[in-house]
């Protein structure tokens, strides 16, 4: 049967990934359930705007831009304390945290101005 | 000279200036008529007559008088010109048909009849007004079907006009019964000339040609595209009658009975002295001159006037017109005044409520759109002076606090950045905590 043979297949190919991903290090998980954490905010306002209208124009900008630039921030410093990546095996992760943290602020900083 | 002679002549100095055309006073006062010769003078005296019962100062000329002047020292010395002389080739003195016009460029009123042997000089004149004269020098306007019925036969040139123009303000509120006798040429009106108006038209079986020839070709003047009398309101409120007929004005045919062809009735009195006299009140600024005062706008709960608006500012705007009636200024009454809010072209558009006090008013909500805006009033109707006012006022828009504030729509978005500033604070301690 294909349908049988292609739903098993499919449950293979999640088996997999999932015990792939059971060997990630904890920190990258943590960073990992952050960005779901921003992404999903963002949809949700998408979708209250999509309902109510765009009228606090800037406020939507904002409040979305602040989710998608904190999920950005937070992939960032993923690639950074990431040990396989080569790339930024001279970069320390505390350097890098720091350089999220500062980053961060200045996101804030920018929405608070424009969210009103 | 002794002290009391001198005030005694600055007072009638004074008086005599206060009593010349001014736009507290707009009726005309001095008025200088024109005559081919002086047996006008009494042959139209009926005209005249009621001309001077209104209180004008008439004064007779002769056209070729080398001393006739309508200026000196730069002031002109009349507020109108009747020009009765269609003969006359060349005017007296340093007057020609520049001076003329000019005269009317200067806001003063002119009447003007042209007769069968109308002069080039009287054409020009009015060519330059917007009326054209039958350029064949011996045509008059023919009608054999409204002509005026008379003992003889006649050549049908004496016509029974009665198709006026449809204006309470030019003709008066009463209505002309009996027909106009008119006896002279035609004219059709410059299509290029929207100031120019046929009060009296021909009916459409006539046409213009030579009576005493016979009809070779077919004549270019037919129907009732031919002026009989025709009126200009210039843009400066400056009005000019023209009649292709001086016999018109005359006693003889005010005096005159009118039966118009085909019909029974027969008037005893022809409709000419109070077509005539209607239609000079309108000319001398007796009727339908209108002025405009007061104008005033503020915000709605305010009563000074702001020197800028915010957009969407709630705004009261009302001016005032009034009627000249030929001795006091009289509330105009109308319902189609409207005013604009103007920036390069209409954002608003309100027709204004009135008291019937000659006070017009309007409220309307400045549009979303800041920009150097004016109020304008455009109001152009048929027969009365028109009016143009422009006031220019700025509209700015929202001053940083003056947007609202907290907005519930926006909740959720207030509530989604904070929750990301919480989120990065959870996650720091959890990030540099974990283990």
């Amino acid at each position: 049967m294909a349908k049988s043979s292609a739903t098993k297949d499919a449950q293979a190919l999640f088996h997999s990934l999932r015990s792939a991903y059971a060997a990630t290090p904890t920190n990258l998980k943590i960073i990992d359930l952050y960005v779901v954490f921003a992404i999903s905010t963002a949809l949700i306002q998408v979708v209250y705007m999509a309902l109510v209208g765009s009228f606090p124009f800037n406020s939507f900008l904002s409040g979305v831009l602040s989710c998608i630039g904190t999920a950005v921030l937070a992939v960032c410093l993923r690639i950074q304390v990431n040990k396989e990546n080569k790339e930024f095996k001279d970069l320390p992760p505390e350097r890098a945290f720091a350089d999220f943290v500062l980053c961060n602020l200045v996101l804030h900083l920018v929405i608070m101005n424009f969210l009103g | 000279m002794s002290r009391p002679l001198l005030s005694l002549l600055t007072f009638l100095f004074l008086s005599i200036i206060c009593n010349a055309f001014s736009p507290e006073n707009p009726t005309d006062r001095k008025v200088l008529v024109l005559l081919d010769d002086l047996s006008v003078k009494s042959s139209h005296s009926l005209y005249f007559q009621s001309l001077q019962s209104r209180g004008y100062d008439l004064d007779f000329k002769l056209a070729d008088d080398p001393r006739v002047a309508l200026q000196r020292y730069g002031q002109y010395l009349y507020d109108a010109l009747i020009l009765f002389s269609p003969t006359i080739e060349s005017l007296g003195g340093s007057l020609n048909a520049a001076a003329i016009l000019d005269f009317v460029d200067s806001g003063h009123d002119l009447i003007l009849a042209a007769d069968a042997s109308a002069s080039d000089l009287i054409r020009e004149i009015a060519t330059e007004c917007g009326v054209d004269f039958d350029e064949d020098q011996a045509a008059m306007v023919i009608d054999h079907t409204s002509f005026a019925v008379s003992d003889t036969e006649g050549d049908h040139t004496l016509i029974a006009g009665d198709n006026f123009i449809q204006s309470d303000v030019i003709l008066g509120k009463e209505k002309i019964k009996a027909p106009v006798l008119f006896k002279g040429i035609g004219h059709s009106v410059n299509p290029a000339n929207s100031l120019v108006l046929k009060v009296l038209s021909a009916s459409p079986a006539a046409y213009s040609a030579n009576p005493k020839s016979k009809l070779s070709t077919p004549p270019t003047l037919t129907g009732s595209a031919i002026g009989l009398v025709s009126v200009v309101q210039a843009r400066n409120n400056a009005r000019i009658l023209i009649s292709g007929s001086l016999s018109m004005f005359s006693n003889r045919f005010f005096r005159s009975g009118v039966q118009k062809a085909g019909s029974t009735i027969n008037h005893g009195r022809s409709g000419n002295e109070q077509f005539v006299t209607e239609i000079s009140k309108w000319v001398f600024h007796e009727r339908g001159h209108l002025k405009a005062v007061n104008v005033r706008h503020h915000k709605v709960g305010e009563a000074d006037e702001p020197s800028i608006y915010r957009i969407n500012d709630e705004l009261e705007y009302s001016l005032e017109i009034y009627e000249w009636s030929g001795t006091s200024w009289e509330p105009y009454v109308a319902d189609d005044v409207q005013v604009q809010f103007y920036m390069m072209s209409p954002y608003v558009l309100k027709t204004m409520s009135t008291d019937q006090k000659g006070i017009y008013y309007t409220s309307f909500k400045v549009p979303d759109v800041y920009g150097v805006f004016q109020f304008k009033v455009e109001y152009k109707k048929l027969g009365v002076t028109s009016l143009s006012l422009a006031k220019q006022i700025p509209v700015r828009p929202f001053r940083h606090n003056e947007y609202e504030r907290f907005i519930t729509a926006a909740f959720p978005y207030y509530g989604a950045s904070f929750s990301m500033m919480g989120g990065f604070f959870i996650f720091s301690l959890v990030y540099l905590y974990h283990k």
